[in-house]
């Protein structure tokens, strides 16, 4: 109990300080691997921001529900029997127990394996064995529901909610990072699909680290992955290909872009470039014909991130993928890395077949980029707890007082000439210290 | 389906089994240009992705989302990404253990080839980190005979787990 205490003590102090220190573009290792860090973060910052959850293709029926997390909170994301998607606290309402523990599946009830308490799929108690007679005629089943989270929204078939009911609505919350996230969502007349279900595997690394390294480190690509690029498996002519790409930086989010050959659409079926260039701007077209650049790699604070890039899963057939993750906090130091793969519903079947190949061989958990990167992610976590090592300030001051932004750039906010710069790093940064510091 | 060890003739049981003891030495020696010797051209390598299911709902293991979803082509890319000399993830290397057991052969589709069932412990630690991952499997495999040598022609991993408790998957199974 009073360790507890101690530990979220010592981080608002530690808080007060870092946050001062990050100003100069200085990062204090600690905040990868303390306890009383990781205590905050699920109260200021994963109670009040807009968590993604899952798909909407992966419960297109009435009854079809997924079982998702927030930390440890257990939801059951669930198309209700009118067709209504509603997220339920997988919590039973008499003692406790979790009441679904499929991760998948369809169902018209959840009953608690405890006492059988049984809920419909929209969350309503409706079955309590033996009720009349043990609790008498006053009882009121319907104050007992299972809790639905005050805000659930989608964007784009992506299923958010937000744990506070005074939260700003999703579409202020992305506050223009939808112009860049448009490239991943609308390049088909159908929409997207989940094929199958996410991989699932826990990282001894801290979740930020992901955070961090989707939004705007491109850097590492250069080193991190040269095995993988110079193994022919990336559709890039060397491992340096951000280089010379443009680095976008929202209120919330930020990303990169990536050259592409001019005309090759990254390898998209022409049936899924026509229907990318209607449901695009001009202006957003504008980038993909006349820039031959697209939006990579991104992070929506806090935990979700987005990749499409292309890669090359058989002899001169390069096929573009695109990936969503979570980064679940599951300890100070450990999270639970949830990546999804997402197709255009309408894309011929031997290109969904051949773009699940190429991730599978790029990211995910047998990734051939993505296992450079939980060794990376682990190494750090596992150095912030040495006495020296987490007090030990880290260099986030790329690009400062050195780039200024394009002056005439056709979309939202800040947006660099180069990908090899920090300032989306430190923008995710500026933002987890404000919702830090917030006591609310 | 039973399956017994018995359905196939002694001498093509001993050699399932040393064909299965020899590549795991492969593996666990790291002489993987060795291992992809031991494929067959037509190689499928797949570990599909599990989900916990109630029970009716079979096993979970989903036919639309793999953990490893290869080719001989793609194998090949992933040893040769050993070979760039900076492979981080497996520099320095795992060190493995490939455990095989309760092997079960039985006739194939083909007269050329065998159906073959195996368990898989598979140890690995890495550095001069003190904790190690063990992750159980069943193989699914299909052997086939090749210019009078067995090849390994089919690969399903099924993994115990739902949720992943090592890194990555850089290691092969
Ligand atoms: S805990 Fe669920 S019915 Fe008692
Ligand atoms: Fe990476």
């Amino acid at each position: 109990m009073s360790k507890g205490r101690d530990a979220v003590a010592d981080a608002l102090e530690l808080l007060e300080e870092a946050s001062r220190a990050f100003e100069k573009g200085m990062l204090l290792p600690k905040l990868f691997n303390h306890p009383g860090i990781f205590e905050l973060e699920k109260e200021r910052i994963f109670k009040h921001t807009w968590i993604f959850l899952a798909h909407e293709s992966e419960i297109p029926r009435p009854g079809d529900y997924v079982v998702r997390y927030i930390v440890y909170d257990s939801f059951i994301v669930v198309r209700d029997d009118e067709g209504e998607i509603r997220v339920l606290l997988n919590t039973c309402r008499h003692r406790g127990m979790q009441v679904c523990r499929a991760e998948m599946g369809n169902a018209s009830y959840f009953r608690c394996p405890y006492h059988g308490w049984t809920y419909k799929n929209n969350g309503e108690l409706v079955g309590v064995p033996h009720f009349k007679r043990i609790y008498g005629e006053r009882f009121d089943r319907s104050e007992w529901p299972l809790m639905a989270v005050p805000r659930v929204e989608l964007h784009d078939g992506l299923i958010f909610v937000n744990l506070d009911a005074e939260a700003p609505s999703l579409k202020d919350y992305l506050g223009g990072a939808e112009w860049y996230f448009d490239f991943y969502t609308k390049k088909s007349r159908a929409g997207l699909e989940v094929m199958g279900a996410p991989h699932r595997w826990v990282v001894p690394a801290d979740w930020k680290l992901g955070a961090d390294n989707f939004i705007g480190d491109a850097y590492h690509t250069a080193f991190s992955h040269e095995s993988t690029v110079k193994a022919g498996i990336l559709f890039a002519e060397n491992a340096d290909f951000h280089l010379e790409s443009p680095q976008w930086v929202t209120e919330r989010a930020g990303g990169g872009l990536m050259q592409i050959p001019p005309g090759s659409y990254a390898g998209y079926p022409p049936s899924i470039v026509e229907s990318w260039k209607q449901n695009l701007s001009p202006q957003q077209w504008k980038l993909v014909e006349e820039l031959s650049i697209i939006p990579t790699h991104s992070t929506l604070f806090p935990n979700l991130s987005f990749l499409n890039a292309a890669s090359i899963p058989n002899p001169e057939q390069v096929v573009p993928w695109l990936t969503i993750r979570v980064w679940r906090p599951l300890e100070p130091g450990k999270m639970e890395l949830w990546s999804w793969f997402l197709v255009e519903k309408d894309a011929p079947e031997e290109f969904k077949r051949a773009s699940r190949q190429s991730y599978v061989l790029s990211f995910g958990s047998s990734g051939t980029f993505e296992m450079d990167d939980a060794e990376n992610w682990s190494s750090i976590s596992r150095m912030a707890r040495g006495e020296l090592s987490r007090d030990l300030y880290l260099n986030y001051q790329m690009g400062l007082n050195h780039l200024e932004p394009i002056p005439d750039w056709p979309g939202p906010g800040r947006v660099y000439p180069i990908d090899y710069t920090e300032y989306a790093q430190r923008q995710f940064w500026k933002v987890w210290f404000e919702y830090m510091l917030e006591d609310s | 389906m039973r399956t017994s060890t018995i359905s196939v003739s002694e001498e093509i049981y001993r050699q399932v089994r040393e064909f299965l003891f020899y590549e795991a030495e492969l593996l666990d020696e790291e002489r993987f240009r060795e291992w992809l010797e031991l494929l067959t051209d037509d190689v499928e390598y797949l570990m599909p992705v599990r989900v916990t299911r109630d029970r009716g709902g079979g096993p979970g293991f989903l036919d639309d989302m793999f953990h490893y979803e290869e080719n001989k082509y793609r194998l090949t890319k992933r040893i040769e990404r050993l070979e760039t000399g900076s492979a981080w993830a497996e520099d320095p290397p795992s060190r493995t253990r490939h455990v095989i057991s309760n092997i079960r052969v039985a006739p194939g589709d083909r007269d050329d080839e065998v159906k073959v069932r195996s368990y898989l412990i598979l140890y690995r630690t890495r550095g001069d980190d003190p904790r190690y991952d063990i992750l159980s499997a069943e193989r699914k495999d299909v052997l086939r005979q090749v210019d009078g040598e067995w090849k390994l022609a089919r690969r399903v991993v099924h993994l115990d787990q739902a949720t992943i408790t090592t890194h990555n998957l850089s290691i092969l199974f």
